[in-house]
């Protein structure tokens, strides 16, 4: 009781001295910054005097001894160093603090996620639409505009209230990010100014700014607004790579970098670039879930073939962006292996490697929704005919694939659970559980995906240059070398030489899957330059084929989610690794169920969210129709 | 057109012939590359030389 | 088209009115429905893996008196498979990333790696030379198994003494332990004693226990208890060399290296009687003050 007490007014007293900091942020700018730019600089002089090393020690005849900068308990003491608080430092309500801050930043994050990438696909729709003089473009790019707006606000209040209830419940932590990144939280708040600036003027200047020069200025409105955009992006990217991989501070702690030298950690580009990608994956799923919602509850024919070339469009932007994807996340493990094999093995290899079979579902279902899409979607030209036969097929390679993806791979937790299931891996499942073959059918199942994207791309076209044979002689030999040559990769260095070729051959893999698209895009660009274009009939789509646009967004927003648990568990029980330690009572890593109910509830609540935000924006073109008075009758 | 058919098939014939010898090669030097960029050399049999 | 198709929509809404927003709330529970659905379908697929949590290291009390040699290889096997997280990668092939120790004889291969050219380190005996493979691995790589490009002479293995893993002396003590038993050999590595758990307890102890930093020179020799053995005030011998004068025969590197590496370099005639841990213990703000006054000490 005496505890609870104590820790009701520490929380009260820390949550007034916080907020005394957040107001400081916000109102005091001027000064707050330069003040806190001076203090900086002379403190850190007086840390690289105090850690400077001790000079090179020798004696005749013998090598340098290297004197290792020593570093002891007392210096904690001192504000400059990554405090350690001890659990009753961190404040109790009642409820788990990490299950708070986990539902509130992940909604800010996908809200975030979302208001980041619309903008960007809207300008190269708008860019499209000056370039081919067709308004459709400009509509369409209004229209996504319009339903995501109250996206912003929802954004900025979700992460006032992550702020909020991080400087609440996590108190040390806060204080010693607020040390470290100093200034840059002003600069952050500073953008933010910009950007609804940006936001604003590019939409509501739409009409305004409709054609000629003016068009001009408003792209430019719009390319300052995903600039500013993307540059709130990596800012707070780098909290979020600082604490997996700390640059910029010595081991306990204490900043002996300049403000750069701390955000440009390890993993603060490829986290830059796996997200940059995965918004705009995410965002037009999103998008296209609208859409398809619009076009299921309307029978006008005019509004159904606007929608869905609307929730086409939209499915092409989720599905071009979430192609690349593996490889940046290729990227940003082996980065993460790189900083610290310990951390890649416990994502890949621990505890956290069971949800890798997670993944696999949820990466399985966009790819098969996907697909499903667009195989329906054929149905609109009439010149798909020439490839419905290929689907069988394609559709074979996928589920196969799927289901070796989905093999449980048996990760070893400890000797006892190797004793346990009599063998490192399963007998029969084993070789198909282990990574090569999983490597194999992920690269497959991309590879017959672009497939699939191609022969719809070709379906309402018919090909007019002398070499078409030639050309689609050249597709189909690199479509089965590049298969062969996965498979080849996979089975012969996967198992029989050794690790290093192992990994160095999964590398060769993605390059196989990327020279498939590449050629298949380039040589698909020549042969339809001047192509013979067959009616398509927008709108003429089955109904059920609308449901694979709202499996992508379900699908996605779970996948970000569940990434999400393993990049922020990865740290174990340490807020910034290595360098600060968290000991709240939620320093463990949670089971996968529990965090699966953790992603579901965000999930749910993202799409009640979302589904006011469409509200709202149907709400600007709804007018209510003047009340007709008893007895008068008349027009409504 | 009966002879442009025939010949169609034998010039079809050649034509697949060349594109897999092109693919087969494109995809031979591109696992030699990337796995010589990583510091892992193959042999002309693609077996490691490491 | 779509401005048209906007005018439509309006006329829709107020001329069919009960229809659409019928078929609109109909699509809606539709879509939920599935959404949902699709929902808990991925959370049932984490609800049927193993749930497994990962618990951050839980600091244990050892009551090292009672300590019994089996006990302190329970301790050691303990910390190879959890806080030690060398299971992760030390495991039986194809899975693991490093020599699979515990499905090896440690002692053999000890003396297998001490006995190759390519090894760079000191030691001589299968313990000391699992104690410098932890503490620091790169003296000798296992061939094939180094940090890619580096051919084998960079080992990819974090140092255990060093955060994030940080294990203490006496835990890696208890880890040799554990690795020399495990394949029936003797077990060289001393349990801890008791004052050695003294010292343990009072080392990680948190911040604000620990004595403040000495402000000056003075203070720190004092709370160094320098002088018990060194006179300050004259060459004589206590225990250790007089220091009056020191700066003439010693210069400031010379003084710095005695203090952090005293073994290193010993005056003749003196035993090797100075504590080696004054490294772990000065700051360097304390240890910078001393040899500067100890450089001064010129007569």
């Amino acid at each position: 009781m005496y505890h609870k007490n104590k820790s009701v007014s520490a929380a009260l007293r820390s949550f007034l001295g916080r907020m005394g900091i957040l107001f400081l942020l916000m109102f005091v700018f001027g000064s707050t910054s330069t003040a806190h730019a001076a203090g900086q600089g002379a403190s850190t002089d007086d840390v690289k005097q105090r850690i400077a090393p001790l000079g090179r020690v020798a004696i005749e005849g013998q090598k340098f001894i290297e004197v290792e900068p020593i570093v002891s308990a007392e210096d904690t003491v001192e504000p400059m160093a990554a405090p350690r608080p001890s659990r009753l430092d961190y404040p109790n309500i009642g409820v788990s603090s990490r299950a708070v801050v986990w539902i509130l930043a992940q909604m800010h994050l996908f809200f975030g996620a979302l208001v980041l990438a619309v903008p960007l696909f809207v300008l190269v729709i708008e860019l499209m639409g000056v370039k081919t003089g067709d308004e459709r473009y400009d509509a369409m790019a209004y229209e996504f505009m319009k339903i995501s707006l109250t996206g912003f606000s929802i954004t900025a209040i979700f992460g006032g209230s992550l702020a909020l209830a991080l400087f609440v419940l996590y108190p040390d932590f806060m204080a010693y990010m607020m040390h470290v990144f100093g200034a840059q939280w002003l600069v952050y708040a500073g953008i933010f100014f910009l950007e609804s600036f940006f936001l604003y003027t590019y939409y509501y200047g739409w009409n305004a700014m409709r054609y000629g020069n003016l068009k001009w200025l408003h792209l430019t409105l719009g390319l300052l607004l995903n600039g500013a955009g993307m540059t709130i992006m990596v800012l707070s990217n780098s909290w979020a790579t600082f604490m997996m991989a700390p640059s910029g501070v010595n081991e306990v702690g204490v900043v002996i970098g300049d403000i750069w030298e701390v955000m440009k950690g390890p993993l603060w580009n490829p986290i830059n670039l796996h997200r940059f990608i995965a918004n705009i994956a995410f965002g037009g799923a999103v998008v296209g879930a609208y859409a398809a919602f619009k076009f299921l509850s309307t029978r006008d024919p005019v509004k159904r073939a606007h929608y869905d070339w609307m929730g086409y469009t939209s499915n092409f932007i989720a599905i071009l962006a979430f192609l690349p994807l593996p490889f940046a996340g290729y990227w940003l493990m082996a980065e993460i292996y790189a900083y610290s094999q310990q951390m890649g093995i416990t994502a890949m290899g621990g505890i956290l490697a069971w949800l890798f079979i997670v993944q696999a579902v949820l990466i399985g279902t966009i790819l098969l929704a996907g697909n499903f899409y667009l195989w329906s979607g054929m149905s609109r030209t009439e010149g798909s005919v020439r490839y419905q036969p290929l689907i069988k097929y394609i559709a074979l390679v996928l589920v196969v694939c799927f289901l070796i993806w989905v093999t449980p791979h048996t990760l070893i937790l400890s000797a006892s659970e190797i004793a346990e299931l009599g063998g490192s891996h399963h007998h029969i499942l084993g070789p198909l559980g282990i990574m090569p073959a999983k490597n194999i059918a992920v690269n497959l199942m991309l590879v017959v995906t672009f497939l699939s994207f191609q022969i719809y791309r070709r379906s309402d076209k018919v090909a007019t240059v002398s070499w078409v044979k030639a050309g689609n002689a050249l597709l189909v030999a690199i479509y089965m070398v590049a298969i062969v040559n996965i498979v080849f990769l996979g089975v012969y260095y996967g198992y029989f030489t050794n690790t290093v070729y192992k990994v160095g051959s999964s590398v060769a893999q993605v390059t196989s899957t990327l020279l498939v698209i590449i050629t298949g895009i380039v040589i698909d660009s020549l042969m339809y330059k001047n192509a013979k274009t067959l009616p398509s009939h927008w709108g003429r789509i089955p109904d059920r084929s609308q449901y694979a646009l709202f499996a992508l967004p379900i699908a996605f927003t779970w996948l970000m989610g569940l990434m999400g648990y393993v990049r922020s568990s990865v740290k174990t029980h340490w807020h910034v690794y290595t360098v600060m330690k968290d000991n709240s009572p939620d320093n463990f890593i949670p089971t996968i169920g529990y965090a699966g109910n953790m992603i579901t509830i965000v999930t749910v609540l993202f799409l009640l969210f979302v589904l006011f935000m469409f509200w709202v924006a149907n709400l600007g073109a709804t007018t209510q129709p003047k009340p007709v008075i008893a007895g008068e009758g008349g027009v409504g | 057109m009966g002879n442009t058919k025939l010949s169609g098939m034998g010039g079809m014939l050649v034509i697949s012939v060349i594109a897999f010898i092109i693919a087969l090669i494109a995809f031979y030097g591109l696992n030699h590359l990337v796995m010589g960029v990583q510091g892992l050399p193959l042999n002309l049999d693609l077996s490691p030389a490491g | 088209m779509t401005d048209l198709s906007e005018k439509d929509l309006d006329t829709h809404g107020t001329q069919e009115d009960g229809g659409r927003g019928e078929s609109s709330t109909n699509v809606l529970g539709k879509i939920l429905g599935f959404s949902l659905g699709l929902t808990l379908i991925f959370t049932l697929v984490t609800s049927l893996l193993p749930q497994v949590e990962g618990e951050a290291p839980v600091e244990k009390k050892v009551d090292l008196a009672a300590l019994t040699m089996d006990d302190f290889v329970a301790m050691g096997e303990e910390l190879f498979n959890n806080k030690g997280t060398c299971t992760l990668c030390h495991k039986p092939a194809p899975l693991g990333r490093a020599p699979d120790i515990a499905g090896m004889d440690m002692l053999a291969t000890s003396a297998k790696r001490l006995a190759d050219e390519r090894y760079k380190g000191e030691v001589k005996d299968a313990e000391g030379y699992i104690r410098e493979s932890m503490v620091d691995p790169s003296k000798y790589v296992v061939a094939t198994w180094g940090k890619k490009g580096s051919n084998d002479t960079e080992s990819p293995m974090p140092a255990v003494d060093k955060a994030p893993i940080q294990l203490s002396d006496m835990e890696m003590d208890a880890v040799i332990a554990y690795l020399q038993s495990k394949d029936g050999g003797e077990v060289t590595v001393k349990l801890p004693s008791p004052e050695a758990a003294a010292e343990i307890t009072a080392a990680p102890a948190p911040a604000g226990t620990v004595a403040a930093p000495a402000a000056n020179a003075e203070e720190a020799l004092v709370k160094y208890a320098c002088s018990a053995c060194h006179s300050m005030t004259n060459k004589d011998v206590l225990v250790g060399p007089g220091l009056l004068g020191v700066g003439v025969r010693l210069s400031a590197n010379e003084i710095r290296q005695s203090i952090i590496d005293p073994n290193a370099v010993i005056t003749e005639g003196f035993q090797p009687a100075m504590p080696a841990d004054f490294a772990d213990k000065m700051t360097v703000k304390e240890l910078e003050m001393i040899v500067k006054f100890l450089v001064e000490k010129k007569q």
